[in-house]
């Protein structure tokens, strides 16, 4: 081979060598950039921006319940260091599971509540909703006149129930059979703004999730953000949320609640108690509603519109027992089916005492 | 050199002023949009609050018969405990 081939290879390889190296080089950066981008949001690296966890990180984040122990664990330690920076007070957000051979039903006494809406500002204290611009409330209280109810009381126990062709649907015969039993929502008012309750003549109901056993808005969830825990209570990981709002149209009740904008959630209002799924500050573009605040009951305590009505209106309990205050509701009280025709098998429940 | 000098100030002059009006169109372009973005979601939570009044209307609430509310302990159960198996 001449001198003059050998210097010419010479060339090749060196101009090869140099592109091998570049692309070499081009590698090592992408992945050293890859490892370390989620290793500067990881909890442990101490940064003084509380957002700066938030960008990759959260955004990288999975399904919650998908998660593995570790990954859960750092996702709650990335959200309570933001909460606390974020609202300087100490903040826990709990993962709490539901508990095991329970089945979470509530009934309100729609004869006892006075409209005083004390329920619904315990709701929105405790499950730190937006206050203002607008301030979110997951619990709406119609105003409805009393002539809206339109059985009478002797009737009730004259009626039986039939049985037809398609099975034994309990269609009752007799008594109120041939007229509406029960009453109606016609001329309800949701934002009366009356300074003495309960107002003569009339009557109220709340209105909230009615965790159902067959939720639409479970099924209605591409990504199921939105799912039904073994306790029987519909949640939502806000974080997995794409803000679509299919949950909120296939919801026969409207209890769905999107956030539109980032909701105003003063720091000296906020209550640092809270759980992943229930009551953590919420972002803008997530859909939020009630969980029967699961921050309480998964612990064993009561719902916190239960213990502010003052009138004892509101029943909470384990539907699989049948000692339970919601179970003797359902075997001793005039219940009400509401919306039936939807057959979402709602937990929530109202009667007259 | 002056006659230079002259022209190049008035590029200067048109160009700094270009500047001026664009970031004055911008800025004014970035609250209208920011504003019009609040008014917006308002008219957003108004019509989210209008479509759950219009749900809550005109619905029956009937009372359940001894049979119906025993099929619905029975069907709540039977859904809890399939959902567990």
């Amino acid at each position: 081979m001449s001198q003059e081939k050998i210097e010419e290879f010479k060339e090749v390889d060196d101009k090869q060598q140099g592109r091998r190296e570049f692309l070499k080089n081009v590698c090592a950066s992408s992945v050293a950039a890859l490892v370390a981008a989620p290793a500067s949001a990881n909890p442990a690296v101490d940064t003084s921006n509380p957002d700066a966890d938030v960008t990759v990180a959260e955004f990288f984040q999975g399904h919650f319940i998908l998660m593995s122990d570790e990954e859960k664990k750092q996702a709650i330690a990335r959200l309570e260091k933001r909460y606390t920076a974020q609202y300087k007070k100490k903040t826990t957000v709990s993962d709490v599971e539901a508990p095991d051979g329970v089945l979470f039903g509530y009934a309100l006494d729609i004869g006892k509540c006075i409209g005083c809406r004390r329920c619904v500002h315990a709701c929105v204290k405790e499950n730190n909703q937006s206050r203002h611009d607008p301030e979110v409330q997951w619990i709406q209280v119609m105003k409805m006149p009393k002539g809206n109810i339109s059985f009478t009381a002797d009737q009730l126990d004259k009626g039986y129930p039939e049985r037809s062709e398609f099975g034994d649907y309990g269609v009752q015969v007799g008594g109120n059979a041939y007229k509406t039993a029960g009453f109606s929502t016609e001329d309800a008012q949701n934002y009366y703004t009356d300074n003495v309750v309960p107002e003569k003549d009339f009557f109220y109901m709340p209105v909230q999730c009615q965790q159902c056993e067959k939720p639409p808005c479970v099924k209605a969830c591409p990504v199921r953000a939105t799912f039904r825990d073994h306790a029987g209570v519909v949640l939502i990981d806000y974080n997995w949320c794409i803000g679509c709002r299919m949950c909120q149209l296939a919801c026969p009740y409207q209890a769905r609640h999107f956030n539109w904008g980032e909701p105003n959630l003063p720091a000296e209002e906020m209550n640092p108690q809270t759980h992943y799924f229930g009551n953590r500050p919420r972002m803008r573009g997530v859909m939020e509603k009630c969980t029967f605040c699961v921050q309480r009951t998964r612990e064993g305590r009561d719902p916190a519109c239960l213990e502010a009505c003052p009138v004892g209106a509101r029943k909470f309990g384990n539907l699989l027992d049948p000692e339970s205050d919601v179970r003797k509701v359902l075997a001793t009280k005039r219940v009400f089916r509401f919306k039936e025709e939807f057959g979402t098998y709602p937990k929530f429940f109202y009667y007259i005492g | 050199m002056k006659e230079e000098n002259s022209r190049r100030l008035f590029f200067k002059k048109a160009a700094a002023a270009v500047g001026v009006v664009a970031a004055a169109g911008y800025t004014t372009n970035l609250i209208s949009r920011s504003s019009a973005s609040t008014n917006n979601a308002s008219a957003k939570y108004a019509a989210d609050l209008a479509a759950q009044e219009k749900a809550m209307m005109g619905n029956q609430l009937v009372l359940m018969t001894d049979d119906e509310k025993k099929q619905r302990i029975d069907k709540l159960l039977n859904c809890h405990y399939q959902a567990i198996a």
